[in-house]
């Protein structure tokens, strides 16, 4: 079981962070310093099965044992493009942890916050390797449970607290939802796993039935990836989380969702753009195939993620609250992907996923280190920034550059890529193309407007004294995961080959092997 | 070979980099910069002997660069750059516009770092369109001129700036978008090899007419927006009213000229049907923005409003004669641009002057400038004359050819823009009679001529007025060094 060495590092950094705990070592320096030591090392054994040559000698997967068809009674799957999930999941990690070094060093429950970011990213990797729906549904429960008691880390804070409370609620309904349409599924045809699921949509079993299970899916993991209408608990949640925690949530563990979608859905929806249409066990699809009206579905929801997340984005006017509304309408932009279902879509739809990695992540982590110097919540309290913290607020302003998708930046690119790859596919696809670019589009005004707040508006009269902490009040460890994004963000839009070749010749193996 | 463009797209960024972090000395920086750049822009003139081959194996463009950057077997996009006539004669006008405004704006004291960096960072952007040969290097320079060109506007603006700022941004990156979509359609439903723009040529020709319709039309609208075109001319006139004189200058010198010659390049030499089937609907637009921009000019009292209108009837005039689809015509339109950067470059930096001199742009209630600030009066007679269209001043063999197209392909509707002219003409010297002539009315009790840099940066433009008003042939001959728009027939 070498090939799960990336999830055994991950368990066991968080085991023994939560040993120190009990026998007394609470230091967060020191916790945190081990969670960061265990996610650079899963990140690099992740990386090393994807083929990266610089880190070969520690490869634990055979090249020969990826982008296999899995079989029928497998229950996970090595795929290229599920280990490129990997390793976006386990840079989101890593970003936040190494932020949060530099949270308050008096604050209690280093372990927990550390202890469980681990184990939720634990559940992320799992999910990407899923080929059973069960197993999936599982890795996303784990994924659930510990991002509810993430959000609840803070014992004192009532805000946090309530916000725990919400996503618990919400989110035990869509793991029903979810299992509840598993269970369909399972009836319909008599099977969970995730290649015999994407083969049959309609052509056996019963097709209605199926349609619902799907449906059901849909709504439960369509919480997870806050798509409109299952988006509604996203704001609150991200608002009252500790604001280190949103980062994680918006910038990591809603993606879990994604990759749900990729494994449920591309099937179905690449069995008619791209795969010939395959006759299962010497039953061919008859008739009634749902899948066109399931791509039709997930289209349509898209575009409603996206004008619902950026309307509501334009009216708010606290920071958290726009960046998650914002973080609902880039969730529409990687739904889109999913929609067109073609392997050119598909690696759009990762590099968006990678993207908004950097860049909310970043901006959550900005907004925790204003939030730090004595800012106030909302955006007007951000008068001036430009001129206090010329370096804080030009990395700020990249990130938001990059989200509204400013040339020369990873969001441009990204949704150059993806809103290409929908006119590629030609049909109604063109017209899913423009409603995402008229979207972008809209997106600018509100970030535009922060923009403005930040470099145009004189600074308030009183400013608060910063922190003891180094780089003037931000900390080394925050400065440091600030620094990574920003250069992540430019490298990556200026040359993006090197991580997108690599996405795309993954997205063409998971079109043809499934999951 | 010697790789030129990028040479000073590269020189551009590195000056624009300086220059946000040089501070008190940001207008040296600047300053250099902007002198490099005209010799780069020079060099690339004398070097520039012709066109190769269009097709069979030639890229038809001079100077061509291209490098691999995002290959993944369904999208194929490269770095590519290159020069034909159309684009060397606007990478000029930047190189002239940019240092003439670098020089006007020599002592602006509010955070002058930022100031010169975004002016060389609109020009770096317009310089990039104007030479990208691929549809992604294309797009991001011609948003990248978006961002400086929104903060000149919302920090340096006048009272009304924000609004301003944020009407410009949003008519224009809506437009964009649009365009890119197109743009995205074009090549994959053409099959095109790659982004690169020898391959589209080589492919879109083949697309059926309907297809290229679309195409064209959306096109159009995204690059019209920018023209702009009545009826999305609107941002226009609050833009420029609200901008300083330095964005002023770069917004009408440069950026409605990506407009102009983003048809030209990604519609009128791709899309040929697409535009021959839509050209009624163009002669429609551009004569309703040449009487509707001139009647919205006639109207107006502050002198920089009533330059920001002219700009729409001229820019009327350059898509008429893009729409008219020949080689002179098209060559017109290009020569109309320059003049048209130059001469309104010009105009916008004697509003400022009187402005700043006067402390007021209301033209019944400034008089006498003549006998009081001779230098000022002599470039608003430079500027206006040459903008009406006086011979031996850069428009007039502009607007000549023009016309001279138009009579080709419309015939007896060619006396509409010409009555225009003669309205027009009219009105700008009953503006010359008020403001220059008559009584000393208006602005302080004593008051200095043109500052010495603000002069310089006029001077530049007179003498280019001048230059290329006797020797039009100096572009000419460079124009028509084009796939479309020559040789003259």
């Amino acid at each position: 079981m070498l090939a799960f060495l990336p999830e055994v590092v991950l368990l066991a950094t968080a085991l023994v962070i939560f040993l120190l705990d009990v026998v007394g070592e609470r230091r967060l320096e020191v916790l945190g310093g081990i969670a960061v030591a265990g996610l650079l090392a899963s990140l690099a054994l992740v990386l090393a099965d994807l083929g990266f040559a610089p880190l070969a000698a520690l490869r634990t997967l055979p090249a020969a044992d990826v982008d296999l068809i899995p079989a029928t009674s497998a229950l996970f799957a090595f795929t290229s493009l599920g280990l490129a999930f990997e390793a976006i999941f386990l840079t989101a990690a890593l970003l936040v942890a190494l932020a949060s070094l530099s949270r308050p060093s008096g604050e209690k429950g280093a372990a927990v916050f550390f202890g469980l970011l681990l184990i939720a990213t634990l559940g992320m990797t799992t999910a990407a390797i899923a080929a059973d729906l069960i197993f999936l549904l599982l890795a996303v429960e784990v994924v659930g449970i510990s991002t509810y008691l993430l959000v609840g880390y803070p014992r004192r804070d009532p805000r946090g607290l309530e916000a725990a409370m919400k996503f618990y609620i919400v989110g035990a309904l869509s793991t029903a939802l979810s299992f509840f349409g598993a269970s369909l599924l399972f009836g319909a045809y008599g099977s969970t796993n995730l290649v015999i699921l994407s083969q049959a949509t309609g052509s056996v079993g019963y097709p209605a039935l199926a349609l619902a299970g799907y449906a059901l899916l849909i709504a439960g993991l369509g919480f997870k990836l806050t798509i409109v209408p299952f988006h509604a608990w996203a704001v609150d949640v991200y608002d009252g989380a500790p604001t280190d925690v949103s980062a994680f949530l918006a910038g990591g563990s809603k993606k879990v969702g994604l990759v749900a979608f990729f494994l449920l859905f591309i099937g179905p929806v690449s069995l008619i753009v791209v795969r010939p249409v395959a006759c299962v066990g010497g039953v061919c699809p008859t008739a009634f195939d749902f899948a066109p009206t399931l791509q039709l579905a997930l289209g349509i929801l898209a575009v409603l993620t996206m004008t619902v997340g950026n309307v509501l984005a334009l009216l708010q006017r606290e920071m958290k609250r726009m960046l998650a509304y914002s973080s609902i309408s880039q969730a529409g932009y990687m739904l889109l992907g999913i929609a067109v279902g073609t392997a050119p879509a598909l690696a759009g739809a990762t590099f968006q996923v990678l993207a908004h990695v950097f860049m909310k992540s970043g901006a959550f982590l900005v907004v925790a280190g204003v939030a730090g110097l004595g800012v106030g919540p909302l955006i007007e309290d951000w008068r001036g920034l430009g001129q206090r913290r010329p370096v804080l607020a030009t990395a700020f302003a990249l990130m938001l550059l990059s989200l509204a998708g400013i040339p020369l930046t990873v969001g441009f690119l990204s949704k150059f890529v993806l809103f290409s790859a929908a006119v590629n596919a030609q049909g109604y696809f063109v017209w899913l193309a423009v409603a995402g670019v008229l979207n972008s589009a809209l997106s600018v005004f509100y970030y535009a407007r922060v923009l403005k707040v930040m470099y145009v508006d004189p600074s308030p009269a009183e400013i608060p004294a910063p922190p003891a902490l180094p780089f003037g009040g931000i900390g080394y460890g925050r400065a440091a995961a600030i620094a990574l994004v920003v250069i992540a963000i430019v490298a990556l839009g200026v040359d993006p080959q090197p991580v997108l070749g690599p996405l795309q010749s993954a997205a063409n193996h998971f079109v043809l092997t499934g999951p | 070979m010697f790789p030129i463009i990028s040479l000073t797209l590269a020189t551009l960024l590195v000056g624009t980099l300086l220059t946000f972090v040089a501070g008190a000395r940001a207008r040296w920086v600047a300053l250099a910069t902007s002198i490099v750049f005209l010799f780069e822009a020079s060099a690339m003139l004398l070097g520039f002997t012709g066109l190769p081959q269009f097709g069979s194996g030639g890229t038809g463009f001079a100077e061509s660069e291209s490098y691999a950057w995002i290959h993944l077997g369904w999208l194929t996009i490269n770095y590519s750059v290159g020069l034909d006539g159309i684009s060397l004669v606007l990478v000029l006008l930047t190189a002239f516009l940019q240092l003439a405004t670098v020089i006007y704006s020599w002592e602006e004291s509010r955070r002058p770092g930022a100031w010169f960096g975004l002016v060389l960072l609109t020009c770096l952007g317009c310089l990039g369109v104007f030479v990208a040969l691929d549809i992604l290097l294309f797009f991001l320079f011609w948003e990248a001129v978006l961002v400086p060109m929104f903060f000149l506007i919302a920090y340096w603006g006048g009272p009304r700036r924000r609004y301003a700022a944020m009407k410009f941004f949003v008519y224009t990156h809506v437009a964009s978008v649009v365009m890119l979509v197109a743009l995205f359609a074009m090549a994959f439903y053409s099959g095109a090899a790659s982004f690169d723009f020898p391959d589209l040529y080589a492919a879109t020709h083949g697309l059926a007419a309907t297809t290229q319709v679309f195409l064209a039309l959306a096109l159009f609208f995204g690059f019209g927006v920018k023209f702009p075109i009545v009826p999305f001319h609107t941002w226009l006139p609050d833009a420029h009213v609200e901008a300083p004189t330095g964005g002023s200058v770069l917004l009408a010198g440069l950026l409605l000229k990506l407009g102009g010659y983003g048809l030209i390049r990604w519609v009128v030499e791709l899309l040929p049907q697409g535009i021959s089937l839509i050209a009624p609907l163009l002669f429609v637009i551009a004569m309703v923005s040449i009487v509707w921009g001139s009647v919205l000019s006639l109207s107006q009292r502050d002198l920089k409003r009533m330059v920001a209108y002219s700009s729409i009837n001229h820019m009327g005039i350059v898509l008429l004669a893009i729409a008219v689809h020949s080689p002179v015509g098209l060559m017109a339109a290009v020569l109309l641009m320059f003049a048209h950067g130059i001469v309104s470059g010009l105009l916008f930096m004697v509003s400022g002057s009187v402005h700043h001199t006067y402390g007021t742009r209301d033209i019944p209630s400034v008089g006498g400038i003549t006998s009081r600030t001779p230098m000022l009066a002599t470039m608003i007679m430079v500027g206006s004359l040459a903008s009406l269209g006086l011979p031996a001043l850069i428009s007039f063999p502009a607007e000549f050819t023009a016309l001279l197209a138009t009579w080709d392909r419309l015939a007896y509707w060619v006396v509409v823009p010409l009555v225009i002219l003669v309205v027009t003409a009219a009105f700008y010297l009953w503006m010359m009679q008020r403001l220059l002539f008559g009584p000393a009315k208006g602005g302080p009790e004593v008051v200095h001529d043109l500052p010495w840099y603000e002069g310089a940066g006029m001077a530049i433009l007179v003498a280019l007025t001048v230059l290329y008003g006797i020797l039009p042939a100096l572009l000419v001959n460079v124009i028509v060094q084009s796939p479309v728009s020559g040789p003259f027939p």
